[in-house]
């Protein structure tokens, strides 16, 4: 079913009748404003039916006034002049819309906080105010459409792309919650990085055992379709009806591309391992320098034997560990990555990562020496600190070099060691030391995974630090400024398991919200075309951020084909800024528009409000909009 | 009745700060002058350059727009409107209309004081061009 | 039970409205689900309707956390209890039934307009705590500008009963033989979102047991950047003085096992940090210094955020603060040992001094009555399933979110809230199986 969903209806032919109803606050206003004096003058208006003050408006007799007046009187507008409308817009709306009026034929002029009770001193002139400001009102709501929300049909099935921890943690929700999913990994089996984890702070459990955990919960769960060797290679459609192409290389030619709709989309592609440059601290020199994850593998397959901790075949008694590794950059120290920048940001997971290697090194061979190089150790998590101090105590080494001096690594030849890492120490008061060494480890940091086509299919927000990027990093942490494609686990920036877990299940409850019922509300305050006005220059477009939101189209008019502007209400957050470069004045938002503010202007600066036009019943405009899908396909 | 009593300053409000930011002025019951009129809107970038010409062009005497700034939630708003508040002084000095009567800024749901402050210096202005 | 205990069905009860809370709330909520939401304060918001800025976008956190408010005072699936203790919650037969007492205002809320004219005519100055003590407010007021929801509360305790607000209340609403109410919440599932305080002040005798005047707690700070604050701006509350050196003693309550609080406090460093930038804005001749063991920057933009506030000149001292005192003039004298040039403990005299002070849980099981589950070795509750399942508590049935697990910043209790909305979401599928709907 297709069905057009306007936000204007056609026009009703009966004249604008206007009801103005002035709260005296039980003094609060009218102690200061002649709230009858108010009623008065605005009775003058040509479009006002009936103007009364009246003692509490918010009061159930006084919500009755109003709705008497809509059903006996025929008023078909209606403006309060009280205290705020955070405190009672949403009473005075029910109470039309239990009258049988559309809730959005309403104003609200704001007297209390923003005139009585910021202008106690000046009876007259506060009474003046709330006049001009009263038939400002007047002038807005007899402009004002009746208004719907807008209803966007939705399939109740998600996309998870990506099988981490993430992306199963998310699917595994979603379905719980009796959502479909499909869920594409692009790698031969799910798990992520985690798999390849051996035991992972800090409640050290085995990498292997949590991504069994959750792969059994995955394939459990009949509504989940797991496409391995997949990726996303189409995503269109908008928040409830997206429709997303998802690829299987493997599969045979002409069976690789299948279409899934869904309601939402959620991305848990993950990160990378920062990989060091040659010469960096000695990389790529010397097989005495690895990366922390290198290491980590290399600790796992060490049998625990007389000899020692033996790492690529050679016996490892003094490790250094320097952190920051690819994190925590500074330009001008540090060379700049492949897009000219540095890695600026810290990766979170490191130093406890590092400290719980060190840790491991240490119950397990308690003989080696073990160095620990930082700026800062960042021990932060519930049960993390313990880590450091363990291996303090254990008696690791501490030494903290300064941001502009990285340390070095200088291999030897010959000498006891396999070389020697030098750096300053600012604990020990700025000196240089030379540490020998048999190995050094490199606690590299995070990078986001290369999904470069992933991010193109949509325009998807990057921030500078390359990792996806949330609408607002504090109150909407898993929401993409695509409504719909929301974010989860380390393809957002550094995270560890129960971070990228907890991002998941929270990505998970925003795509269940949406999907909740079999159509998305949403706010009717969006933009709107007007057929007669728009001459297609497309001005407007230039000016639009939410890709998808506004496009040009040829629509049928009168006969011809015309190219109009074209909202999809779905995906326009109503900013306005379309509105304000729009000549003919053809695009607007709802409940706001243009035509508005300039009369409230006429009405504020009017002296005598009875002098102000009649204003008829609206003109019949034609509204053109993006047809929405309802319901099922 | 003072000067700046009878001066008509439209003062233009976003939905998400400076309107509930003028509330708060009102909790506190700090004073201002009645000559002064604030408009609600979601955000000020919807408003066209015209729209504040033609407001001083029919007798508005200053327009202070409290934008929401940094803390904006639409995206790429504020840039454009403190681009589009360029435009229109540069048009106000053509038409010959003092700058000074526009004034862009920002103001939160608890600025009080910038609150006042704005208003007050928006008087003076006016004044002073009035008497220029 | 009395007659008149007013009785509730809901699919989840929330415990504490802080925006972990409110978060939890509205992620249940807007998918349909019913929720009762427990505020122990006069209003919602927790600790960060409390705050100035936020890092790391330097947002006013009223401007952010009013409209959260303001959504679940509003949502038709919220049913919103303020200035209300739950006094326990049992499981039996996979239900939950809690008993809730509502502690009266002395107004009645119904006709309130909270329109103040009753605290314009109360003459009795108290101790302002939304302020943490640097302020004065009345007898009976509205607990701050932004309260939600807006009424007024009497303090019974202080009240001289003179009966001036009586006269002056246009709606005759305010009742001093008002008394408390019972309810009763059946629930299919709990989230317990209690959050979290600070550790004391007055707990180190080497910091002057919170005894010096320019001594600040970091919520005191919080007030005087605030642009609502009690002074209007930064002053120091022995003289009101407008101070030229300010000083952060991190750590201060956390990473001390002498203190019991072993842990990182993980956001001390960044409201230090941010304070600090604040502080530079307002003050800009003022010098800011951070004593500090390591700058824990670790979060989303936190550490281009630090390196910010260097670059503007505040000054990173590592270093030891052995011991605070005072002088005749309340200017706080700490003893410091620097870490980075050993030149022995010394003494340097600041103007006013913030102790960075940690995070302990607002609830802790072992003060039983809320509910039995248990709590880890910090104090926190317990989190069983850490890893994959981080909102399961000890108990089948209830989850926790924001720092009831463990301190945590706005960010990270925002997304733990939703983590929690959808276990029990989840958890409600499993348990209370639905009619048939769109979705279960
Ligand atoms: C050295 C090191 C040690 C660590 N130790 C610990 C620890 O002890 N404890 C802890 O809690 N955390 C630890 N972590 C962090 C942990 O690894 C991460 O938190 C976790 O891996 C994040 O999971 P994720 O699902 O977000 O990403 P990932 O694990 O990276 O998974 C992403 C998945 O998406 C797939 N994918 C990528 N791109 C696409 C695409 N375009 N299409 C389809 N699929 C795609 C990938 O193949 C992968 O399967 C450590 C990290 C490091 C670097
Ligand atoms: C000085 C300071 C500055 C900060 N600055 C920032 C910042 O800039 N950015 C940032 O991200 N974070 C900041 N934070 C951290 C931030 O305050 C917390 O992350 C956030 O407030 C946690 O929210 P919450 O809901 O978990 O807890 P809370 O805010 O503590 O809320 C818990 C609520 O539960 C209620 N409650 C408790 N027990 C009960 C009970 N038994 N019954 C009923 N109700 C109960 C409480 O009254 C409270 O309202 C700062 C913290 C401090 C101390
Ligand atoms: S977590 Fe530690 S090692 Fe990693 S970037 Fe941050 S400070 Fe450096
Ligand atoms: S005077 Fe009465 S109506 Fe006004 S706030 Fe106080 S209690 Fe409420």
């Amino acid at each position: 079913m297709t069905e057009t969903n306007t936000s204007a209806l056609e026009p009703s032919g009966d004249p604008v009748r206007v009801g103005v109803y002035v709260c005296h606050c039980g003094g609060n206003i009218s102690d200061v404003i002649d709230t009858k004096a108010v009623a008065a003058a605005l009775a003058a208006h040509p479009n006002v039916a009936v103007s009364n003050d009246y003692m509490f408006m918010c009061s159930d007799p006084g919500q009755a006034l109003i709705i008497d007046d809509i059903k006996a009187n025929h008023i078909n507008r209606v403006v309060v002049a009280a205290c705020s409308p955070t405190l009672h817009e949403i009473t005075f709306r029910k109470a039309l819309q239990r009258a049988g009026l559309n809730p959005y034929l309403f104003e609200y002029v704001n007297i209390r906080e923003q005139a009585s009770w910021v202008h106690k001193g000046d009876h007259e002139g506060a009474t003046r105010k709330a006049v001009r400001l009263v038939a400002a009102g007047v002038e807005k709501v007899v402009r004002q459409d009746e208004l719907f929300p807008i209803k966007v049909g939705v399939e109740p099935h998600v996309v998870v792309v990506g099988g981490g921890v993430a992306g199963m943690s998310a699917a595994v929700a979603l379905a719980g919650r009796g959502l479909g999913v499909t869920l594409v990994e692009k790698g031969v089996a799910l798990g992520g990085r985690v798999a390849d984890l051996d035991r992972v702070y800090p409640t050290e459990e085995r990498g292997a055992d949590l991504v069994q955990d959750l792969t059994r919960q995955v394939e459990g769960h009949s509504r989940i379709d797991v496409r391995l060797g997949s990726e996303v290679v189409g995503l269109d459609g908008h928040v409830g009806k997206f429709a997303v192409t998802v690829r299987t290389s493997s599969a045979a030619p002409d069976d690789q591309d299948h279409l899934v709709r869904a309601g939402a989309v959620v991305i848990a592609t993950g990160f990378d391992h920062y990989k060091p440059a040659q010469g960096e601290h000695g990389f790529g020199e010397s097989p005495a320098v690895v990366t922390l994850p290198d290491f980590q593998a290399a600790l796992r397959q060490c049998p625990a034997s007389r000899r020692g901790l033996q790492v690529n075949g050679r016996p490892a008694r003094s490790v250094a560990f320097i952190h920051c590794v690819g994190s925590r950059q500074i330009d001008g120290v540090h060379a700049p990555q492949a897009d000219g920048k540095v890695n600026d940001y810290c990766s979170r997971t490191c130093c406890t990562a590092t400290l719980h290697t060190i840790r491991q090194v240490q119950s397990r061979f308690p003989d080696v020496d073990v160095y620990d190089l930082h700026k800062d150790i960042r021990t932060y998590g519930r049960g993390h600190e313990a880590y450091y101090e363990d291996a303090s105590r254990a008696g690791a080494l501490f030494f903290r070099f300064p941001d502009e001096e990285p340390p070095t690594f200088a291999a030897s030849t010959g000498g006891e060691y396999a070389g020697t890492v030098t750096t300053r120490d600012i604990l020990t008061w700025g000196e240089e030391l030379e540490i020998p060494v048999d190995l050094v480890v490199l606690a590299t940091g995070m990078v986001p995974r290369d999904i470069a086509s992933l991010i193109d299919l949509r325009k998807l927000p990057v921030g500078a630090d390359r990792f996806l990027q949330e609408v607002h990093p504090k109150l909407r942490p898993v929401e993409t400024g695509v409504a719909g494609i929301l974010l989860a686990g380390a393809c957002q920036g550094p995270m560890d398991i129960n971070e990228a877990c907890t991002a998941a299940q929270t990505a998970a409850v925003k795509a269940a919200i949406l999907l909740a019922n079999p159509t998305i509300e949403l706010d009717p305050f969006v933009a709107v075309v007007d057929g007669e006005r728009c001459d297609g220059c497309g001005k407007c477009l230039a000016e639009c951020e939410y890709v998808g939101a506004l496009t040009m189209a040829d629509v049928e008019q009168a006969g011809a084909t015309v190219r109009h502007a074209v909202v999809n209400p779905a995906m326009c957050v109503g900013c306005g800024a379309c509105a304000a470069v729009c000549s003919p004045r053809a695009i607007n938002v709802a409940g706001w528009t243009l035509d508005q503010f300039d009369a409230m202007v006429d009405a504020i600066i009017a002296e005598d409000v009875g002098a102000l036009a009649h204003t008829e019943c609206r003109a019949g405009v034609r509204h053109i909009e993006f047809a929405v899908i309802s319901g099922g396909n | 009745m003072s000067p700046e009593d009878d001066l008509k300053i439209l003062i233009i409000t976003t939905m998400i700060s400076s309107y509930p930011g003028a509330n708060t002025v009102g909790q506190a019951r700090l004073q201002y002058s009645p000559g002064t009129f604030i408009v609600r809107v979601p955000d000020p970038v919807m408003l066209p350059e015209e729209f504040y010409l033609d407001s001083f062009a029919k007798g508005i005497d200053g327009i202070i727009i409290m934008s929401s700034g940094s803390d904006c939630p639409y995206e790429g708003a504020y840039p454009r409107l403190s681009k589009r508040a360029g435009r229109v002084y540069a048009r106000m000095k053509e038409q010959g209309i003092d700058t000074s009567r526009l004034k862009l800024t920002t103001i939160c749901t608890v600025c009080k004081a910038a609150f006042l402050k704005e208003i007050r210096e928006m008087q003076q202005n006016i004044l002073k061009a009035k008497a220029a | 039970m009395a007659a008149s205990t007013q009785q509730l069905k809901a699919d989840v009860l929330v415990v504490g409205a802080g925006i972990a809370g409110l978060q939890a709330s509205l992620d249940l909520a807007d998918q349909g689900k019913s929720v009762v939401l427990v505020e122990r304060k006069p209003s919602i918001g927790g600790t960060m309707i409390n705050l100035s800025k936020v890092f790391p976008t330097l947002d006013c956190a009223s401007c952010i956390t009013t409209p959260r408010m303001a959504s679940v005072a509003h949502h038709a699936n919220i049913d919103l209890f303020t200035l209300s203790e739950v006094d326990g919650i049992e499981k039996a037969e996979g239900r939950f039934r809690a008993t809730i007492t509502k502690r009266p205002r002395y107004i009645e809320e119904d006709r309130c307009i909270g329109c103040k004219r009753c605290e314009e005519a109360c003459t009795v100055f108290l101790e302002d705590d939304f302020d943490h003590g640097l302020g004065a407010k009345k007898a009976i007021s509205i607990p701050f500008t932004n309260a939600i929801p807006q009424y007024p509360v009497l303090d019974a305790e202080n009240c001289l009963l003179c009966g001036a607000c009586a006269k002056v209340c246009p709606t005759q609403c305010i009742n001093f033989l008002q008394e408390p109410k019972q309810v009763e919440v059946d629930a299919g599932a709990v989230i317990l979102a209690t959050g979290f305080e600070l550790t004391p002040i007055d707990a180190k005798p080497q910091y002057g047991r919170g005894g010096f005047p320019n001594v600040l707690s970091p919520l005191q700070m919080e007030r005087l950047l605030a642009p609502h604050g009690p002074y209007g701006g930064v002053m120091r509350p022995s003289d009101g003085q407008t101070p030229s050196s300010i000083a952060y003693v991190q750590c201060a309550g956390s990473r001390d096992k002498s203190l019991g609080v072993p842990y990182c406090s993980r956001v001390c460093c960044m409201y230090a940090i941010k304070q600090a930038m604040l502080l530079s804005g307002s003050l800009p001749i003022a010098d800011i210094t951070i004593y500090y063991m390591d700058i824990r920057a670790f979060g989303k933009g936190y550490e281009q955020f630090y390196q910010n506030a260097r670059a503007m000149g505040v000054e990173f001292v590592k270093a030891k603060v052995a011991r605070i005192s005072e002088d005749e003039g309340h200017n706080p004298i700490l003893r410091i040992e620097r870490q980075e040039a050993g030149t022995g403990p010394e003494e340097v005299r600041h103007d006013l001094v913030v102790l960075s002070l940690g995070m302990v849980p607002a609830w802790k099981p072992s003060q039983g009555g809320l509910i039995a589950v248990e709590a880890d070795t910090d104090g926190f509750l317990k989190s069983p399933g850490m890893k994959l399942s981080p909102a399961l508590t000890t108990m089948d049935g209830v989850f926790a979110a924001g720092t009831a697990t463990g301190p945590k910043d706005i960010v990270d209790a925002i997304t733990d809230a939703g983590a929690a909305a959808m276990a029990a979401t989840n958890y409600l599928a499993r348990t209370q199986p639905a009619p048939a709907r769109h979705l279960p």
